[in-house]
């Protein structure tokens, strides 16, 4: 079992957690300037990295928040937990466009 | 050889009756709506994650911008009132949640071994000290646990789950001795 540091409640077990995905994914600011495979990519495809992982988690069972974990998907060790106020937190949708074409060259 | 009795219960499980919970929601980096809050409750609320302040009434941090105000049933519905008036000015919200909630009472030395049966927080008196109060998990239900002294715990848990969490005190407290309580 995993144990997962809540930024404001300290480690506790997984069982209290649920799982949200990569983290920073922004709603693009104009869909309709998007093709229907962009807008595809931004609903649908995730990075899936091997490695490294920007990930978000609500601690469910807890202070009911969500935050944001930097997890390695090879070795499941959490380098950090954190907040998601604040700048920097998101990832643009344009570069998160971008990144997954170049994913799938 | 003497006969041995039946164990003495060294834990007591019961249903806290009369009581009536306020969900107060409002932004502590506005200290004056903090300190509007606390003029009402007449005492302070807490500041840190995971702690509780015990007055007129018990006061849980339930999240960064979110506490539960636990009191008397009959006293509720006017404090309810007093606190909205009072945060009227400002981004909050008071909300009356007494119909959904139950408050369990387990007292006794053994009261925190078996609550540890179904918890994963360690419970030891040395880590889980009077004033702190967590939402874990216990068995399958969720839970505001807080403690009290080392051999008190208030539990409070959703009304449509404390039938099942009753039961599962109950379980988990029988090798102690301790009996179902009424449901
Ligand atoms: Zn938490």
């Amino acid at each position: 079992m995993l144990l997962i540091e809540c930024p404001w409640c300290g480690p506790r077990a997984e069982t209290e957690f649920s799982y949200g995905g990569e983290a920073g994914i922004e709603r693009p600011a104009d869909p309709y300037a998007l093709s229907d495979a962009e807008w595809a990519d931004y609903l649908f495809f995730r990075r899936n990295p091997r490695g490294a992982h920007r990930e978000l988690w609500h601690h469910a069972q807890g202070c009911r928040r969500w935050f944001g974990v930097e997890r390695d998907t090879v070795s499941y060790r959490i380098e950090k937990s954190y907040r998601l106020s604040g700048a920097g937190s998101g990832r643009p949708a344009a570069a998160h466009i971008e990144a997954s074409k170049e994913k799938r060259r | 050889m003497s006969e041995a009795g039946p164990p003495r219960p060294r834990i007591a499980i019961s249903v806290r009756s009369g009581r009536g919970f306020l969900n107060l929601r409002l932004n502590p980096r506005r200290g004056q709506a903090l300190e509007a809050a606390e003029r009402i409750l007449g005492q302070p609320m807490p500041r840190a994650a995971n702690t509780f302040t015990a007055g007129e009434n018990e006061v849980y941090w339930l999240g960064p911008d979110e506490w539960l105000v636990a009191t008397g049933a009959k006293r509720v519905s006017a404090l309810g009132s007093e606190l909205a008036e009072a945060l009227g000015g400002f981004h909050a919200a008071v909300n009356d949640v007494s119909g959904g909630h139950v408050e369990l009472l387990v007292r006794g030395a053994d009261a925190r071994t078996v609550l540890a049966k179904g918890c994963t927080l360690d419970l030891h008196p040395r880590e889980f000290v009077p004033g702190q109060c967590a939402q874990t998990g216990l068995g399958r239900a969720a839970v505001l646990l807080a403690a009290g002294d080392p051999s008190t715990c208030t539990i409070v848990v959703r009304r449509s789950f404390s039938g099942y969490l009753r039961r599962w005190l109950a379980y988990a407290a029988r090798p102690r001795g301790a009996r179902l309580p009424a449901l």
